[in-house]
């Protein structure tokens, strides 16, 4: 008698699609996840998944970070060791965590019943992605899901189009419900949206403020799609972009269970602390924000101060325990910037500033201001953001970045990596109008490093300081930096033939220093 | 007792050997006897028909040395004693002597046979094992009792005896155990089997029982867990088969398998809080209990236990009470442990900085001391253990109660047992159906079982401290007051992840095992007629597990919130097995005889249970651990259990066919249905066997020094079933804050049922009339369709599918060589020795996946995979970068350079081929037995070793800077050869827990005395109140002939399929002393 066998053969503890169809579980649940993999809350677990996604990586190649932990004696992907088990976990969360749930949505069919949830959806993928695509270059996209062993790649190029298109229809869905073209959802939204409560305009704003910036990744590879991109994304009758702080693309660490990966990383684990190229440029400038975003030193052996690590200084002779007395984030004091409940922080409304300020430095129309008002609104908005009196900050001509002196190694010490001053100056060279408004950009942008490295490698600024070790045996070259981090090892052993492929689509070996498309020297 | 079935036998010239063999193949029942008694004693005429078996046995045997009995249709042939009463003779002997006759483990034996040498004057014991009997000082009195080694002593002055009888070597053509707990005489097996008697497993004692078989048993390869008193072992035969299946051993209580599921296993260089060890199912027994082992290597041997026995089977047997024997056995042992081995530390040189965690500083004055010293404990186990056994006829009862009470070589691991065990015995209805029913009930409480690994582990911290630092302070003073919190937290010098203050582990980083184990077994046995007997059988078996983890305010942060974590679980396992079987026994004609049973049965495993685990959100109030103290519950760490429940339903059916007593051939054939293959087209599997055997010396004319010969070969099928919910699996899964997760595994719904092929030839030979024995097997095992779990490429949305594939090959040569070197005299000596070697292949795996990695991965340059070409156990990390030249690159600034990329293959942890010696030695009432047995080849890491260098407390960094450095053959940047690097530059890089692993690479080879007992039967005089006492002393693990590794490369970190060979931090073994009383009342 084998008729319980189905019965006995089924989790108890797992959910089934059918289990999910009330209160709309089926649609929201697949939301909020693509919301918290942008950057990876792990589905409530430790942060893992966050410090190969992003913190090992881009959080410290933007200069903002680097760990205090020797990892692998200090052979690692921060002295570009690249190692092959930590190059696979962007990839990871962008396939099984973003676009996997929103290809679910798609499943439920939430596109044709609840269209503009299907456009945010859309957003959260393009948003998610390219991260991925800015770390990689060719990636699965567009025949994601069609087979369980061969998954082909798309050029960057392609890849970029189609985001802007998929865009384009998240536009028009989330218009049509602003505009109540289409019927008001049958639940509450808001419950499900971790970032805009529910707020659609912002969710537009949001899509508009993303069409933006990855028209801007592209300008030097294709000027003239950048350029039809960004005017469409400014344009006004489009819906505009994000202009305050309110505004802002932060996601809630809601629900017990879930915390902000950084700030664990840096308070449980202490695995990361401030890196050297922050603290210089902000050191220098007594930039205000410097308490908000940074604690002070507490190592017993050197007076207490803002002092960061050098990205790729760890290892040799030193131990953990060596470096963890460095500045860490803002997370003690009676009123950290930095909680475990700190919500994520993507896109803010500083960095559309300075998106709109390099769009009218480049002539763009739809900018809708000088690029010296931009460029301030950009720095005031972002001082606004962390609470801070800007004082003279924007006016300030003479503080420059200060040199680096490690107190423990001296043989990362380096001079100060720019003469770049604070003050906008119309008479400038377009280089250095460029770097003023990357470096204020990257400071207001902080503790965001995944576009903060896409920016760096796109223009160059901040100028930050190179690797003190460099392992890659001569394949990175310490000047130039990485570019890119190599497919992950797990595609050449399940999808061999088509990461081949990819391999060509790079124009280079598949290793740190080939350049992605948009990454035109 | 009457039988009455009739024989008929007419003939001249008979040899006794085929009126045996004819009454046997008339009436089913089986013969037990030495075959070398025969000799000599000639032919016989005999004209009966319709005769009784008792008539035709007591017409052949009137005039021979030889008499019978008969018990369970098993006849036993023994050398005649002579009448009680024997004939007044002239010489009327002048003194009476008395005495008993026990065996080796101080049992009496009833109707042994006492002869007077030269004489037919002899007695027999009586059911105590007492005798007395008259002799002359210069009689020399001969005891013979089947299945023992014959034993004369010359009477001299004594009047009193204490006759010790050691079992013989089972050479003998005895009655053996075979699956469904089936009893055949050994020479019809077509299959290898070793058999290892109760007493193997009570000379010195573990409180894993399967620990003491390791090395006695050829082709079985047991690796102890390193997690403490009570963990488990990892017991495989033949080679490991499957990737993500469990490799280990069946065991068959009675008949009956049992469940052995592994409690939590490490799976990750942290090990760490999630997995705990309260050992396995077997080793909860008391081994008192067990009357005998006998473990059937193959699959052929299994193909009726279905798919668990095609790891091959080891078969328990337990005391039954026994009739017309009263007998009160007590037993008391106590085991010290120590520690086997240490690392080896530098003494010279100490802490880099005031507060650095490492011992790269300058020179010590006054040398370091030994802070091991102050942690490490002297182990104990201590095993008190009374069994009642007697009754009659009809009924028969066997009572025994254990306790077992041990403590571990770190402080605070305790574990303490108790086994209590009933059993009865019942025959009605003309004794034609017998009942029988055992209760077994255990408790065991295991506290603060030792975890391995980087985290929870004190060894880490108690190893790196700083070399010429006290650790005094921090044993006395582990936690401090800490004002700012008004509570204890810890008191430790350093800020590390993996390490914390040994003691503060031990005091305040608790675990605790509390097991209720219930096991119950009832069957009925009715004979329906002479040649069919009906029997059903249940069973249920019961696993309540209990585990909590109290983590203090003060723990490191890395392991700890603020406030402490609690973990606990409460898990129940039950496993309910009924059975149905018809054993028949047909005589076709005078030549042929088919034995064998058709059956059905059912076995259906459940676990249940809840975890709760206070994890990265910890607890609201400090130190308090109750689940109301939870500041949230967070699914990925809280919640119901999967209950993984199983059933497999099967018939099976079996024929023994025997032509004249000397050829005989097994057939076997299973269909299994299992709940697991639910949701695939395939639900049910067919598994045949077929073996055959030819006995040479019955068939042809060997020369005489052959005592016996056999040829045998066998191929077996076995087919297993994936694992529960492999092809269902849930598709989404709870996580945190009322989130879901989606399935990263795909469903399976073309999945089919693994199969093993297994393949083997062997034969026995005795020469010398027994004295020296061989027994060789060739075998060879293809396991196919495994169930294998790939990752997938993640644009899929999936990152792992299942898939039937791989073909994983095990082969190897088996054999056992005995020899009776001294058998004559007073001192007799036996001696032998197991031999096996397995090669392990993984010959395919998918075409789109030929690899996986079974463990490893994370927090260390370590991982085991699995990959075509490859073998079970293939280790892989990191190694140096070195240049065409094979010169390690060293970079500008001093310091080697590691490969980047993807681990390489660095070794394989299986032991090539494996010997054991075993000597047993007896003068007067003195025995002594040693085992000498040793692993060779295969390849172990020792990250614990290149962690120690990294901190620089490693001897080897001693030795090091002593040198001025680390002597290589290097080249730099420049392409100069370097000859020396820095010492600290070198193991900086080289070691670590992301090490060049491939620096840390041993040879797993060692040799070892594994086990001395010294034995000594203290004389008690007939008429004591004690009948028997034997005192033992005993060593375990004594001595290392050879050891290459820091470490013993037998541990084990994790008894599943991952972690093998590789130590990190595991406690070290531990050498074993015991002393052991036994008296029989």
């Amino acid at each position: 008698c084998t008729k319980n066998f189905e019965l006995y053969n089924s989790d108890n503890t797992g959910i089934n699609p059918d289990d999910l169809k009330g209160d709309f579980n089926d649609v929201g649940v697949f939301l909020t996840r693509a919301q918290r993999s942008i950057i990876n809350f792990s589905d409530g677990g430790d942060p893992n998944s966050y410090q190969l996604q992003q913190n090992l990586n881009a959080d410290c190649y933007s200069g903002y970070f680097m760990s205090p932990n020797p990892f692998n004696g200090g052979q690692n992907n921060l002295s570009y060791s690249l190692i092959s088990g930590w190059n696979g976990e962007p990839f990871k969360v962008g396939y099984l965590n973003i676009m996997s749930s929103v290809n679910r949505l798609r499943t439920n069919g939430v596109n044709t019943s609840y269209p503009a949830v299907w456009g945010i959806a859309q957003v959260l993928q393009v948003a998610g992605m390219s991260r991925i695509t800015d770390i990689y270059g060719p990636i699965p996209y567009s025949q994601v899901g069609t087979s369980k062993s061969a998954i082909p790649y798309d050029s960057q190029e392609d890849v970029y189009k189609r985001f802007f298109l998929e865009l384009d229809s998240a536009n028009i869905n989330l218009r049509n419900q602003i505009n109540h073209v289409t019927d008001s959802l049958p639940f509450d939204f808001a419950k499900f949206d971790l970032v805009y409560d529910g707020d659609f305009t912002r969710w537009l704003q949001f899509s508009n403020s993303l069409r933006l910036r990855l028209a801007m990744h592209i300008v030097k590879a294709a000027p003239a799609l950048a350029k039809e991109q960004a005017e469409k994304a400014m344009d006004p009758a489009n819906g505009g972009t994000i202009t305050s702080n309110t505004g802002n693309m932060k996601v809630k660490v809601a629900g017990s269970g879930f915390s902000n990966p950084l700030v664990f990383i840096a308070l449980n684990w202490a695995d990361i602390r401030i890196g050297a190229s922050i603290q210089s440029y902000m050191t220098g400038y007594a930039d205000p924000r410097i308490s908000k975003y940074f604690d002070m030193s507490t190592d017993t052996t050197f007076p207490s101060r803002y002092q960061g690590i050098r990205i790729g200084s760890v290892g040799g002779n030193a131990a953990k325990g060596d470096y963890t007395g460095y500045s860490n984030l803002d997370v003690t004091g009676s009123n950290p910037s930095f909680t475990l409940t700190t919500p994520t922080q993507i896109m803010t409304a500083a960095e559309v500033y300075f998106l709109r300020a390099e769009a009218a430095l480049r002539g763009w129309a739809n900018a809708g201001g000088s690029v010296q008002t931009l460029y301030e609104q950009g720095i005031n908005t972002s001082m606004e953001q962390w609470n801070v009196n800007a004082g003279t900050y924007v006016s300030d001509n003479t503080h420059k970045p200060a040199g680096f002196t490690d107190p423990k190694n001296s043989a990362a010490n380096a001079p100060a990596p720019s003469e770049i001053t604070v003050k906008w100056d119309d008479g400038a060279l377009e280089a250095v109008k460029m770097e003023r408004i990357i470096t204020q950009k990257w400071i207001a942008m902080f503790p965001e490093g995944q576009e903060a490295w896409t920016e760096f490698r796109r223009t160059g600024y901040p100028k930050l300081f190179p690797v003190v070790n460099n392992f890659s045996g001569g394949v990175i070259n310490s000047a130039t930096q990485i570019r890119r981090i190599p497919f992950p090892q797990n595609e050449y052993n399940t999808n061999n033939p088509e990461v081949q492929k990819a391999i060509t689509l790079l124009n280079g070996p598949d290793n740190g220093a080939t350049r992605v498309w948009w990454d035109v020297q | 007792r009457s039988y009455s079935q009739s024989v008929t036998i007419t003939g001249k010239h008979l040899a006794l050997y085929d009126i045996f063999n004819s009454i046997s193949k008339q009436t089913g029942y089986e013969f037990v006897y030495d075959e070398k008694m025969l000799n000599g004693t000639g032919t016989i005429d005999i004209n009966l028909k319709g005769a009784s078996i008792a008539a035709v046995l007591d017409n052949c045997l009137k005039n021979k040395p030889l008499s019978y009995t008969i018990t369970d249709k098993i006849i036993v042939i023994r050398p005649r004693a002579a009448r009680k009463e024997a004939a007044v003779t002239a010489e009327q002997p002048a003194a009476q002597v008395e005495g008993t006759v026990v065996d080796g483990a101080g049992q009496p034996l009833p109707n042994v046979a006492i002869q007077v040498k030269g004489t037919t004057r002899g007695v027999l014991t009586d059911a105590k094992g007492h005798f007395s009997i008259q002799v002359e000082s210069t009689d020399v009195l001969v005891f013979n009792y089947v299945g023992y080694d014959k034993k004369e002593v010359p009477v001299g002055t004594q009047t009193s005896l204490q006759i010790v009888l050691q079992e013989s070597n089972k050479q003998l053509n005895t009655v053996v155990v075979t699956a469904l707990g089936l009893k055949r005489s050994e020479k019809s097996i077509t299959y290898a089997t070793q058999q290892v008697s109760g007493v193997e497993l009570t000379k010195a004692k573990d409180p894993n029982l399967m620990n003491t078989l390791n090395g006695k048993v050829a082709g079985l390869n047991i690796s102890s867990s390193s997690s403490g008193v009570g963990g488990s072992a990892k017991v495989i035969l033949r080679g490991a088969k499957s990737g993500l299946g469990s490799n280990q051993a069946l065991y068959v209580i009675d008949g009956v398998p049992m469940n052995n599921s592994l409690t939590s296993q490490p799976n990750s260089s942290y090990g760490g809080s999630s997995s705990y060890d309260g050992g396995d199912p077997i080793s909860n027994l008391n081994p008192d209990d067990i009357e005998s082992v006998s473990v059937l290597k193959g699959a052929s041997a299994a193909a009726l236990y279905g798919s668990q026995g095609a790891n091959g089977v080891v078969l328990v047997t337990t005391k039954s009470g026994k009739a017309g024997r009263t007998i009160v056995n007590f037993s008391s042992s106590l085991t010290l442990n120590t520690v086997a081995y240490k690392p080896e530390f530098q003494n010279s040189y100490g802490q880099s900085t005031a507060t650095s965690t490492q011992s790269w500083g300058s020179k010590l004055a006054g040398g370091a001391q030994d802070n091991l010293g102050s942690f490490f404990q002297t182990g104990n186990n201590l095993t008190n253990s009374i069994s009642l056994s007697g009754g009659t006829d009809k009924m028969q009862t066997y009572f025994s109660y254990a306790n077992t009470s041990a403590k571990g070589i770190e402080p605070k691991n305790k574990l303490s047992r108790n086994n209590i065990s009933f059993k009865e015995t019942g025959h009605f209805l003309n004794d034609k159906l017998t009942a029988e029913a055992d209760v077994n009930y255990i408790t065991q409480t295991i506290d603060n079982t030792p975890l391995s690994g980087f985290y929870f582990n004190p060894l880490t911290g108690l190893y790196l401290f700083p070399r010429g630092k006290d650790l005094a302070p921090y044993k006395n003073g582990f936690e401090v007051f800490d004002p700012a919190r008004r509570l204890m937290t810890q008191n430790w010098a350093f800020n590390e992840d993996i390490q914390q203050n040994p003691w503060w582990i031990v005091n305040r980083n608790q675990n605790s095992l509390d097991r209720n184990r219930l096991l119950l077994n009832a069957s009925l046995k009715y004979e329906v007629n002479k040649w069919l007997n009906i029997q059903g059988r249940g069973s249920i078996d019961r696993i309540n597990d209990v585990y909590d983890q109290k983590v203090y305010a003060g723990t490191v942060t890395t392991l700890s919130p603020a406030n402490g974590v609690y973990i606990y679980s409460n898990t129940t396992t039950s496993q309910q097995y009924g059975d149905v079987l018809a054993n028949f026994n047909i005589p076709i004609g005078d030549k042929i005889r088919i034995t064998g049973v058709l059956g059905g049965s059912i076995r259906d495993v459940i676990t249940k249970g809840d975890k709760y685990n206070s994890g990265q959100e910890g607890l609201n109030i400090p130190n308090i651990f109750v689940l109301q103290n939870f500041k949230a519950i967070n699914p990925l760490n809280t919640g119901t259990l999967q209950e993984n429940h199983s059933q497999v339903q099967s018939v099976f059916g079996s024929a023994n066919i025997s032509y004249k007593d000397w050829a005989y051939l097994d057939l076997t054939a299973r269909n299994d249905w299992a709940s697991n293959l639910a949701f695939t087209p395939s639900g049910s599997y067919f598994y045949p066997s077929v073996g055959l055997n030819v006995i040479l010396s019955s068939v042809a004319k060997l020369p005489e020094f052959i005592s016996f010969a056999k040829v045998r070969g066998s191929f077996a099928q076995v087919g297993n079933s994936p694992l529960a919910y492999q092809s269902n699996p849930a598709v989404y899964t709870f996580s945190a804050g009322g989130g879901f997760s989606i399935n990263p595994s795909a469903p399976f719904t073309d999945l089919k049922p693994e199969k093993t092929n297994s393949l083997e030839f062997g034969t026995e030979w005795r020469f010398f009339d027994n004295r020296l024995s061989a027994d060789v097997t060739y075998y060879k095992t293809n396991t196919k369709n495994q169930t294998l779990q790939i990752r997938a490429p993640q644009g899929s949305f999936y990152d792992n599918f299942f898939i039937n594939a791989g073909n994983i090959q095990n082969q190897g040569v088996e054999a056992v060589v005995r020899y009776d070197v001294l058998r004559d005299g007073k001192l007799k000596w036996n001696t032998g020795l197991n031999f096996a070697t397995n090669q392990n292949r993984i010959k395919e795996l998918a075409p789109n996946a030929p690899e996986f990695t079974l463990s490893g991965a994370s927090g260390s340059n370590y991982v085991s995979k699995f990959k075509v070409g490859g073998s079970f156990g293939d280790i892989y990390g990191t190694v140096l970068q070195r240049d065409a030249q094979g010169r390690v690159m060293i970079d500008a600034n001093g310091n080697p350079i590691k490969q980047g990329g993807d681990f390489v293959y660095l070794g394989n942890s299986n032991t090539r081929w494996q010997l054991g010696w075993n000597n047993n030695l007896e003068y007067k009432d003195f025995t002594l037995s040693f085992l000498i047995d040793g692993k060779f080849g295969g390849k172990v890491m020792s990250i614990t070793q290149s962690v120690m260098d990294q901190y620089g407390v490693s001897k080897a960094t001693g030795d090091a800077r002593d040198a001025g450095g680390v002597a290589v053959n290097g080249v730099d940047p420049n392409g100069n050869a370097v000859s020396m690097v820095d010492a600290q530059k070198w193991y900086s890089s080289v070691g670590g827990r992301e090490a060049a692993s491939g620096e840390y690479i041993y040879s797993a080879t060692t040799v070892r005395l594994r086990e001395v007992a010294l034995g000594y039967t203290i004389p008690v005089k007939g008429t004591s109140f004690i009948r028997a006492m034997k005192l033992s002393l005993t060593g375990r693990n004594l001595l290392y002939f050879s050891k290459k590794a820091p470490f013993d490369p037998e541990l084990t970190m994790s008894t599943a399929n991952g972690l093998s060979g590789v130590d990190i931090f595991m406690p070290p073994a531990t050498r074993n002393y015991g002393l052991t009383l036994n008296a029989t009342f």
